[in-house]
């Protein structure tokens, strides 16, 4: 007995001294927050602890706020002390009103024990990955034949662990076409394809083709495909009536900029703020249309404050979204339950875009006047003349009022009203006889002058200005001209001191109690009068100044900040409802990545370029190189491109997004055209894409890379890749928009007249990028597949595959007759037999010789299609288009096989 | 197809369902189409809104087959949805909201209390109350008021359940629309329908399972954007089916194509897709050949079902189908086609219901009129027809606007509109709902004596939405979809299911 209970004893014993040894070794363990906490906090504590609710005064999701004294007035966690943290106790309380997680099963041991551990090792908070500066990458050792550049260490070392092998290289067909619908969105010159496709030395053709891709300025057009999704550029306002908006020289700018390959920093930098750099040229201003590009609202009654408003919302939701993968738009109306942004920080971030003059008016204020070069010299001269007469800041504010027309008060803010609207409540301000409006607070500092745009076409009116009340001190009173045009007239005055409100009147002995309205104001600009009045040459440069201002020319919406004195104050929005303006706030970041901030930021826009271009930035680089990827791929190293917070899908290859985050700004200077070249010369992209049968069963998705991702065509690629085909795609570059064939009746917009008129000429075949885009019924066949509608940023586009879009490719009549010049491109070629002319068609399709079971497949379709067209040559007629004019059955034949092999799946996806 | 084909390839997709959940990382990724982050988001229960204590309602989206029929997770009542919208906002106070104390106030300044603080799209300074433009009487056993203008819908009251305290607080039509069909006032929501599609697939593979039809010469106001599918993927955006040129965009094969020609090319093309199957092994190739097929099969049934020619001249007698014009009689006609065949969700739009008072054709005395006139007969047969065919049980039925109009007379821009003309308002307006498991002959809430206020049985958009996907078996609170990282829903933080209504 006595042995067996020693051996007890001493098994106990043995026993206990295991289980020290356990919990001594898993005390030291080093516990990773990112790794091993966060998953616990965000699984199990968060949804009650943390951003939304924060239960009992305590939530997990910043460090300050988890150490801080909770309801029960002392904190619950205390760092080195698990056994005294009530955060450790109530896991394991046996009292279900104590337990917790709450009503929901108890954590088990091991999440117990690393919170445990956690919070003895000090409670450390750590960062998410995504939110850490990009540093140096350290290159997997590894070394293949098959690995052709640094890129490829890291897909390689993760396959070898894996035991995947990397497939061979495409064939040449395969990849010439792969690379250059990746790299410019279309087929390559048939000299260009020629050279690659017969090169002796396959490696070096590669770089020659991949460089002249690069260099091709279809490479821009190609890129700005993608980017037009994130700026949600159309070429309408949106909602009701869905009205024309001339913003295509942003497109253009954007095209431009991606061929002259513009660093991406600087990319930015004169999208985000382009209009307060030194001396901004027209190109900088336009950059910033990609803020203007929001929607807004023309709707009869609508709050223009309200949509103003949206545009700022939308502004900031893409900025996250586009340029740094970041949901930030939870923290609109309350914390970010999972990352870390604070509620405030949201509407501190807005104040950046919180303050430019675009008030959601119909004639879209501010806008950019294009001059022509002899209009721009005249400028030229005029503001070196004001300088020279006054200062440099007179010159200034001369050439922003003639480029912008700012800063003005747009009639529609104008309020007090005696016998006066807003016309429906938002177009502008409207008078009738004996009307008074306040334009309020209005900065009269040196001011000796009132330009402003009205219509009136009623004789016999008077109108005056008086500052700080109706009746009070008269500025100016004259008579106002007539006519039946807008117009711009200067009225001087007395130079005034001081912010006054500013009160307009007119009355009209000869209407007399007509209720009609008869003058119609736009804006109010108050100014100092041209300077160098008396000074020599005065009269002309007036003259100058008069022409600049009422010069028609070409316009572009672009974004302007406020004048001191017509800034407006920034409040948090409680539970993110614009009405409901909280505590006031300054302008800043999230103090979480505060970091990336330069010191001698200023805070206004440029401030915000400076902290998203800073190498310190942690998501703009990595955003970046993982959609150009994801671009590459279909697929990014972080699938959720809108999301690389916690809550987004973790990369599958961390190291190698991050090296090449690193490389993008270290080494290549933020040049896209030397990053994407990197990209392209890999072995894992020059790979071939057939799935093996151990691929498919462990690696469907291809997130190893094992072999050449498969991705169907884009929207634009499949219009573009067609019109390259057919040999009728237009070469020309920018401008207005084109109309290209569509179906009758998608346009029926309420209040708008505007209909699709089909381009003429060689405009029906531009490419998909120059397609007009109308948001409330953009261009069918190309939202078939997945075209974005760009109403508002669009990260990501996720391909589906429907009855639909085979219904386009074979039906829609802009692809019927692709199809057709198709044939008349392969007729060219002189082959005779209709099976040569097959293979000929074929070969122009993917660069290769058709296969004999292939060639089998369209001879029967062809001979099917040939006895039918021979007996029915009116069916013939109207398959090639006139029913009126006889053809030959060979050809609408070959245009039915034409038609068909534009749809196999080869020719739809990306092989 | 036949009835019994119908359910022999619905049983047949049932089992293809079950054998798919779950099985491979797509359908693991695509059931959250956002991937790993997203569905693990779903299964913290975590969100932006209070859904931490809901579990989410698992679609499995199979994105070769992404329409087929799915169950919902409960028996819902209602299997299919059409849903009449008059755009414009018809006026509730010349329709079913009758108001005596308002005709005594006619003509009289409207009363300061009424305006302090309120906003009115275009009603500026002190306008007019304007009585009610219609005469009213009861009808049916549940005595439900309607005016003369709808004749022929006052004898269907009976199988109705009026809602005549909605509200909403967008007063503008785009964005009151899209609150109405999208859950927010701003763009980029997915709609009612896309939402239903998303969650039910559809019964009818050849037909697509979301159709829109629209009349009235114009759009809705906020265009294509009420029936888009937002952020879902966007083979569940509505199809907009058209009586002029192809019945569906793209349908019709190419002038001068045969049936026999189309077959067979579209067999030459699967042909060769098999083969290129068979080099690169990649099931997506596979899906493009379904996809194919599919699109055959549409071009075949699709223009048989969209015309409604084959209809008995009795049916056409009772819709008052106009033959050969685009108009809302000819839809609903549709519509009840469609329902028949195995489409999901019809929605349709009658644009011209803005009855300002600004032009004849905008008045309530001779536009509102001609509108009610177009619509009364449609309305009626659809009620009836349905019924007689066993299928108002199964299809909810759903009849409004966007918003309401004022008890006052609209004076835009200060001054007194010539004809007789209501503004937009948001306080109160009558929607009604019947079949698919909807009260008969009931009418649930109230507005104050002059149709200004609503006092009782106040619901919204969200309400609304709530109760549809209520009667097709979604918890509206658990039917999300991640995006942006977060699982969103069409009902946003909004929506009590109308129980009062429900049978």
């Amino acid at each position: 007995m006595v042995s067996k209970r020693k051996l007890f004893v001493a098994s106990v014993f043995v026993i206990a001294a295991g289980l020290i040894l356990i919990s001594f070794f898993s005390a030291e363990k080093q516990i990773d927050f990112n790794a091993d906490v966060k998953p616990i906090l965000n699984k199990k504590c968060i949804s009650c602890h943390g951003g939304v609710k924060q239960q009992g005064g305590f939530s997990v999701l910043f460090r300050e706020e988890a150490l801080a004294a909770t309801k029960s007035g002392k904190p619950a966690i205390i760092p080195g002390h698990p056994e005294e943290s009530e955060f450790i106790k109530r896991l394991k309380s046996d009292d279900p009103e104590e337990r917790m997680p709450y009503k929901h099963p108890a954590l088990d041991d091991d999440e117990i024990d690393i919170l445990s551990s956690w919070v003895k090792q000090g409670a450390k908070w750590g960062d998410h990955w995504a939110y850490l500066p990009v540093k140096a990458t350290e290159l997997p050792d590894v070394d293949d034949q098959w690995i052709r550049n640094d890129l490829d260490k890291f897909i390689y070392a993760k396959l070898e662990e894996h035991a995947f092998k990397p497939s061979p290289q495409a064939d040449r067909a395969t990849l010439l076409r792969r690379v250059s619908l990746d790299l410019i969105g279309m087929y390559p010159s048939e000299k260009l394809a020629q050279y690659y496709l017969n090169s002796k030395d396959e490696v070096k053709a590669y770089e020659v083709l991949v460089d002249s891709l690069l260099a091709s300025s279809h490479y821009g057009e190609r890129w700005t495909s993608m980017w037009l999704d994130i700026a949600r550029y159309a070429d309408t306002k949106g909602y009701e009536s869905d009205p024309n908006r001339n913003i295509w020289a942003y497109r253009d700018w954007v095209i431009r900029a991606f061929n002259k390959d513009m660093p991406y920093n600087q990319f930015i930098t004169e999208q985000i703020a382009g209009d307060l750099l030194p001396n901004p040229t027209d190109a900088q201003y336009i950059a910033t249309a990609f803020s203007r590009n929001t929607p807004t609202n023309d709707e009869g009654g609508t709050n223009n404050e309200e949509f103003r408003t949206a545009a700022v919302l939308d502004r900031v939701n893409a900025t996250w979204e586009g340029l740094m993968s970041t949901t930030f738009s939870c923290v609109q109306c309350h914390s970010h339950p999972y990352d870390p942004f604070k509620h405030d920080e949201y509407y501190k971030f807005m104040s950046y875009f919180n303050n430019t003059r675009d008030e959601d008016v119909a004639a879209e204020y501010p806008l950019l006047k294009q001059f022509n070069d002899s209009l721009t010299t005249e400028l030229d001269k005029l503001t070196s003349w004001v300088k020279t007469v006054s200062s440099e800041q007179a010159a200034n504010k001369v050439k922003l009022f003639l480029k912008t027309g700012q800063p003005a008060i747009n009639s529609t803010t104008a309020d007090e009203l005696q016998n006066a609207v807003i016309g429906n409540n938002n177009i502008a301000l409207y008078f009738r006889n004996n009307a008074v409006a306040r334009l309020k607070q209005v900065d009269l500092q040196g001011i000796d002058q009132l330009i402003f745009r009205y219509n009136s076409n009623r004789p016999g009116g008077k109108m005056s200005i008086h500052i700080d009340s109706p009746n009070g001190p008269v500025l100016a009173s004259w008579p106002l001209a007539t006519g039946s045009a807008y117009q711009n007239v200067y009225i001087e005055f007395k130079k005034q001191t001081g912010v006054h409100d500013v009160f307009i009147r007119y009355s009209n002995p000869v209407l007399g109690k007509s209720e009609e309205l008869v003058v119609f104001f736009d804006w109010f600009h108050f100014s100092p009068q041209l300077p160098g009045k008396g000074k020599p040459g005065y009269a002309a440069y007036k003259k100058t100044f008069n022409d600049l201002l009422n010069a028609q020319v070409p316009t572009t919406p672009v974004m302007i900040e406020n004048p001191a004195a017509m800034q407006r104050k920034n409040h948090v929005f409680e539970r993110g409802a614009w009405t409901s303006k909280g505590k006031e706030v300054q302008v800043g970041v999230p103090g979480s990545l505060a970091y990336a901030m330069p010191k001698n930021a200023p805070q206004n826009r440029v401030g915000l370029a400076m902290w998203l271009t800073d190498k310190r930035n942690p998501l703009v680089s990595r955003t970046m190189v993982n959609r150009l990827w994801e671009q590459l791929y279909g697929v990014g190293l972080v699938e959720t491109l809108e999301d690389m917070g916690t809550q987004g899908m973790a990369p599958t290859h961390k190291e190698l997004l991050d090296y090449m985050a690193y490389q993008l700004i270290y080494k290549y200077n933020w040049s896209i055209k030397k990053m994407l070249k990197e990209l392209v010369m890999m072995a894992t992209y020059r790979q071939d894409s057939k799935v093996s049968e151990e691929l498919k069963e462990k690696d469907l998705f291809n997130k190893f890379y094992a072999r050449g991702s498969r991705v169907r065509l884009s929207a634009e690629q499949i219009r573009d890749q067609c019109l390259s085909i057919s040999g009728v795609l237009s070469q020309k570059m920018y401008g207005p928009p084109v109309m290209p064939w569509q179906p009758e009746g998608i346009w029926f917009s309420p209040y708008n007249g505007a209909k699709w008129v089909k381009s003429d000429g060689n405009d029906q075949y531009r490419r998909g990028i120059y397609t007009y885009w109308k948001r409330t019924a953009p261009y069918p066949s190309a939202i078939a597949f997945d075209g974005a509608s760009r109403v508002a940023c669009s990260p990501r586009r996720i391909r589906t595959n429907t009855p639909l879009q085979a219904l386009v490719t074979l039906n829609d009549s802009a692809y019927v007759d692709m199809a057709r010049h198709f044939v008349t491109r392969i007729q060219q070629t002189g082959e005779k037999t209709a099976a040569l002319k097959i293979a000929k068609g074929y070969s122009m399709m993917l660069y290769k010789p058709i296969s004999k079971n292939r060639l089998k497949i369209f001879e029967e379709l062809y001979n099917k299609a040939l006895l039918v067209f021979r007996k029915d040559s009116k069916s013939a007629s109207a398959f090639m288009g006139d029913p009126q004019k006889s053809v030959k059955a060979e050809d609408a034949a070959l245009v039915l096989v034409a038609n068909a092999m534009l749809n196999l799946d080869e020719v739809v996806t990306k092989n | 197809m036949t009835r019994d084909e119908l359910n022999a390839y619905k049983l047949v997709k049932e089992a293809q369902e079950a054998q798919l959940s779950g099985v491979t990382r797509r359908h693991f990724l695509k059931e959250s189409a956002m991937g790993l982050g997203a569905l693990a988001m779903g299964s913290l229960l975590g969100s932006c809104g209070n859904l931490f204590s809901s579990p989410q309602t698992k679609i499995a989206y199979d994105p070769a087959h992404p329409l087929l029929p799915k169950s919902p997770p409960f028996v819902g009542k209602a299997k299919s949805v059409i849903y009449l919208h008059m755009a414009g906002a018809p006026s509730q106070l010349e329709l079913f909201d009758f108001k005596p104390e308002l005709m005594k106030m006619d003509g009289q300044d409207c009363p300061p209390s009424l305006l302090a603080g309120k906003q009115f799209a275009f009603i500026t300074g002190v306008p007019k109350m304007l009585g009610p433009q219609a005469s009213f009487a009861k009808y049916g056993q549940s005595a439900a008021l309607v005016s003369e203008n709808l004749p022929h819908f006052s004898t269907m009251v009976d199988d109705v359940s009026f809602l005549k305290a909605v509200k909403t607080d967008q007063f503008n039509h785009a964005p009151a629309q899209l609150l109405v069909h999208t859950g927010t006032p701003r763009l980029g929501r997915p709609s009612i329908g896309s939402w239903v599609t998303y969650g039910l697939g559809t019964e009818n593979q050849n037909l697509p399972g979301y159709v829109v039809l629209t009349s009235g010469g114009s759009f809705p106001d906020a265009g294509k954007s009420v029936w888009g599918s937002g952020f879902l993927p966007s083979v569940y955006q509505g199809v907009q089916c058209r009586s002029e040129g192809d019945p569906v965009l793209f349908i019709k094969d190419p002038d001068g194509m045969n049936r026999d020609l189309r077959k067979a090319s579209i067999q030459a093309i699967n042909e060769a897709n098999e083969q290129q199957y068979q080099e690169y092994n990649d099931p997506e190739i596979l899906s493009r050949i379904a996809q194919y097929e599919m699109a055959y099969r549409m071009q075949i049934s699709a223009p048989e079902v969209m015309n409604i020619n084959d209809e008995p001249a009795y049916i056409h007698e009772m819709y008052g189908t106009q033959p050969g014009k685009a108009c809302f009689a000819n839809n609903v006609l549709l519509a009840r086609k469609l329902v028949e065949k195995g489409v999901r969700y019809v929605q349709l739009f009658d644009w011209g219901w803005d009855a300002h008072g600004d032009s004849p054709s905008n008045s309530l005395n001779i536009g509102l009129k001609n509108k009610c006139r177009s619509i009364d007969k449609p309305i009626t047969a659809l009620l009836l027809d349905l019924k007689q065919r066993g299928l108002l049980e199964e299809t909810l039925v759903v009849w409004g606007g966007e918003f309401g109009r004022t008890p006052m007379m609209e004076n835009r821009n200060g001054a007194q509109n010539p004809f007789k003309g209501r503004d937009h308002h948001t306080e109160a307006f009558t929607m009604w709902m019947a079949g698919g498991g909807i009260k008969k002959g009931f009418t649930h809430g109230e507005t104050d004596e002059i149709g200004y206020s609503a006092v009782s049985g106040k619901v919204d958009a969200f309400d609304i939405q709530a109760t549809i996907l209520n009667q097709l078996g979604f918890n509206h609170e658990q039917f999300t979809y991640p995006f942006q990282g977060r699982p969103f829903r069409l009902t946003d933080v909004g929506g009590k299911v109308i129980h009062e209504i429900i049978a």
